[in-house]
């Protein structure tokens, strides 16, 4: 049998906006694209939903990183709500560095639904970075 | 009579005037609100002790000159307790104003009809430090006292045998007593925000200890003012440059005190803020007292720190205070309640200024000091290159 080889594998939770990155989401998968089976996607209708209380759950459920993604700016199809994300992102990254959790471990990016390959390279890219910081600080015991 | 005129006044009282704490001329002047209907409440403290007082809004003339007086022990911020839309006033330490101009961005208070009376303020003391500090630095029984003042940097208590008892207030802090940790670093003294700032600071000669300097901030200052001196109810003569100069010098010295004070308590962590924090936050037992006296949160009950947070579920670190700390970034004004409240001791105002400060000089954004449109609710913050 062939030696299974464990290597530890970071849990991501990844909001996306229903009308651009879910449907990047979607292209990642059609287009075949590798990616790690590291995320768990969350869809929200647009990243201007996006509530600090999500992110800061994911974490105390016990993510190791968390990414919020949405249409670029200038395409929300709420108007501004990508703005609205950026500033609770500016308030959530000092609020998450002056707790002490890594900095790695929270992104913003925007992706659009025809950018599938982008899309996976985020995913990729994320993943490598929360392996090089390790597992959660905040994860609860017992929670792999 | 113009915004920014200053003066001294009185009470025409004799009874107010003696037992206001400079000249009686803000009780006199909430007084007259009343009894001529520019206000249909009042916002005062009523006292109970020494070192006890509660928040009461009555319509009561009567009420409102039975508390005049400085409380230095009662650190009760009285913005919790205006209705919206009533014509009210209330007398307004810097963090009580500031509070209730939070409040009105949230919707929760109708600037258009409160009348904010600032008092200057050099800052207040725990009740039950007070009682402490009695015992162990005075020699005092916290029964015997009847009176209290500051001068000259001086914390002088007065028991009922009519002797006078005065220790260096920075004597006091460096024990451990004295002020709260959040008034030796709060830097704002003279409440700008307010319609009219009212303090003793300023005030010389014939007049000292017996009138209060007066600053027309508002409009609505002038309204207040006006209406009490037309009622026959306080007495003004412009305040001269010597005393503005004072004034002014003074506020400037204890803004040197509050930085220094500041770099003292809100130096950055050494060591691990997430074991700090953890460390901090694990003795929580949820109870929600520091939500409940916190004048700048406008949520009442449905809130998101309270309904997605349960105890079940906080395993690491608390959800509620998680969501507090991103919540108040910009607008805790550090009053120091929550420390006051927290049955625990978690040094709750400390924890949250050390996530607001920051933000909020970066923003450069100080709230509660104007009407400006708190940041996280400004979409327009990329266009400002932020
Ligand atoms: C805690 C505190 C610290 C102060 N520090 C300074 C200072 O450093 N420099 C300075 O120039 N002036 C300071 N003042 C203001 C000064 O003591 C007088 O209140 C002011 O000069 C007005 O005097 P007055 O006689 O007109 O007020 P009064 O007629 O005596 O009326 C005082 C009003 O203030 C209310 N009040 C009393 N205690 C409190 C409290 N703790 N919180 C909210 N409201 C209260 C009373 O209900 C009353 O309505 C301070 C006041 C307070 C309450
Ligand atoms: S709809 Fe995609 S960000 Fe608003």
């Amino acid at each position: 049998m062939a030696e299974v080889t464990e290597e530890w594998q970071p849990k991501i939770v990844m909001f996306c906006c229903n009308w651009c990155s879910y449907g990047g989401a979607d292209s990642a998968g059609m287009g075949r694209f590798q990616q790690p089976p590291t995320v768990r996607v969350i869809r929200v209708m647009c990243s201007g939903r996006m509530d600090p209380v999500f992110i800061l759950n994911a974490f105390l459920e016990g993510a190791d990183g968390v990414i919020f993604s949405g249409c670029h700016i200038g395409d929300c199809h709420y108007v501004n709500g990508n703005y609205k994300a950026t500033v609770k992102y500016k308030f959530l990254k000092a609020m998450v560095n002056e707790l002490g959790l890594e900095d790695e471990r929270l992104k913003l990016d925007w992706i659009s639904a025809s950018e599938g390959e982008r899309y996976a390279e985020v995913v990729t890219e994320f993943t490598e970075q929360i392996k090089k910081v390790g597992p959660s600080p905040l994860k609860p015991e017992g929670v792999i | 009579m113009e915004v920014g005129d200053c003066y001294i006044g009185w009470a025409t009282d004799e009874d107010i005037r003696t037992r206001g704490a400079s000249g009686g001329l803000v009780t006199a002047m909430l007084a007259a609100a009343l009894e001529k209907g520019l206000v249909e409440a009042v916002v005062v403290l009523k006292k109970l002790g020494e070192f006890e007082a509660v928040p009461v809004v009555t319509s009561d003339p009567e009420e409102v000159k039975a508390a005049a007086g400085s409380m230095h022990s009662v650190p009760i911020v009285l913005s919790r307790y205006l209705d919206y839309g009533t014509k009210v006033a209330l007398p307004a330490k810097p963090c009580d104003a500031r509070s209730t101009i939070e409040q009105a961005k949230r919707g929760q208070v109708d600037i258009d009809t409160t009348y904010i009376v600032g008092l200057n303020c050099g800052g207040t003391m725990h009740p039950a430090v007070t009682r402490d500090m009695l015992d162990v630095m005075y020699k005092l029984d916290p029964a015997d006292i009847e009176g209290e003042e500051i001068d000259k940097g001086k914390l002088i208590f007065e028991t009922k045998d009519g002797k006078e008892h005065a220790i260096k207030i920075d004597e006091l802090e460096e024990e451990g007593y004295g002020r709260r940790e959040s008034c030796q670093y709060c830097d704002v003294n003279i409440p700008t925000m307010a319609d009219i700032a009212c303090g003793n600071w300023g005030v010389i000669g014939d007049l000292a200890g017996k009138g209060t300097f007066v600053e027309i901030n508002t409009e609505k200052g002038i309204e207040i003012l006006k209406n009490a001196i037309d009622a026959g109810a306080v007495e003004i003569t412009p305040a001269d440059d010597k005393g503005k100069a004072i004034r002014a010098k003074v506020d400037g010295a204890m803004m040197n005190v509050a930085a220094a004070a500041n770099k003292k308590y809100l130096s950055p962590i050494e060591g691990s803020h997430l074991d700090y924090y953890m460390n901090a936050l694990s003795d929580c037992i949820n109870c929600g007292a520091c939500k409940t006296v916190c004048p700048v949160c406008a949520c009442g009950e449905g809130a998101k720190c309270t309904d997605f947070s349960s105890a079940s579920d906080t395993y690491k670190m608390s959800l509620f205070h998680l969501v507090r700390f991103v919540h108040l970034m910009d607008s805790c004004i550090g009053c120091g309640q929550c420390t006051d409240v927290c049955p625990v001791d978690i040094p709750l105002t400390h924890i949250y200024q050390r996530f607001a400060v920051p933000m909020q000089e970066e923003f450069e954004y100080k709230p509660g000091m104007d009407m400006t449109t708190p940041p996280f609710f400004g979409v327009d913050l990329i266009e400002e290159g932020h």
